[in-house]
């Protein structure tokens, strides 16, 4: 696969997008990318496995942590097709929507 | 201004499982992640018609006006950026029931037809296509 469709299959996911959104703020451990989904650890190393494919995230040890940060170079490949605001907005909205369907779900647990 | 500029419309809609009023707070609260305040470096934000906001984000700084707040159901303000190209572009939220949920539709519109507009419009339907045919084959794997 050429590394456009590995892109757009990693940014297909809203998991993986939220992965990104995360990540966009800063590099972080496995740990603290994979605490606040809900899915199973092997389903998050997956979803790392595809942005790593794609070249949207580097690991790098730092003492014995491995932090993961990540490279926006890969999107802008696809940026030139969508306006940045396009993809502005849907990381945006993504995660607000998360935001509420962690709550929804916490509120359905009690 | 100039009139005669052609400008592009960014129209994104999400369906929020929370009532209007509950949506339309959490969208001025700069604590709920995925609104325009959240993970400021710097913020200043008022809400109210007339008021401004400043909004710096990895060092790229944001400006607006707020033009329409009508509590639970329309938001809009000016939004100025590097990516406007100085140009004032508009960003209208609306929120409408939709049965316990909330329908958000977010319009961002004068954005200035730059290179990477054009591209858009040019390829938008080809990545549409493809990225549709990658979620559905995406969503066929095995996560």
């Amino acid at each position: 696969m050429d590394q456009l469709t590995d892109v757009l299959t990693a940014i297909s996911h809203p998991t993986r997008r939220a992965i990104i959104g995360k990540l966009a703020a800063g590099p972080a451990r496995f740990t603290d990318i994979a605490e606040p989904f809900d899915t199973a650890l092997n389903a998050v190393t997956k979803h790392l496995k595809l942005l790593e494919r794609a070249g949207l995230i580097q690991r790098k040890k730092q003492g014995r942590e491995v932090y993961i940060s990540f490279r926006a170079e890969p999107l802008r490949q696809v940026a030139g097709w969508v306006h940045e605001y396009e993809q502005f907005w849907n990381e945006r909205l993504d995660q607000f929507e998360q935001h509420f369907q962690k709550k929804k779900q916490q509120k359905e647990k009690k | 201004m100039s009139e005669s500029k052609k400008t592009i419309e960014v129209k994104v809609e999400r369906t929020i499982p929370a009532p209007a009023v509950e949506v339309f707070d959490a969208w001025l609260d700069p604590k709920i992640p995925g609104n325009p305040w959240n993970m400021a470096e710097k913020l200043l934000l008022n809400p109210h018609v007339d008021g401004f906001f400043y909004w710096l984000i990895q060092g790229t700084s944001h400006y607006g006006r707020f033009t329409e707040i009508e509590r639970p159901r329309r938001i809009q303000h000016t939004w100025m950026s590097r990516s406007t190209s100085g140009e004032e572009s508009t960003v209208t939220v609306t929120f409408q029931k939709k049965g316990e949920d909330t329908l958000m539709t977010l319009v961002h519109s004068g954005l200035p037809d730059t290179e990477g507009g054009r591209g858009h419009e040019k390829g938008w339907n080809f990545f549409l296509d493809n990225f549709l045919k990658k979620f559905t084959e995406a969503s066929g794997e095995k996560a």
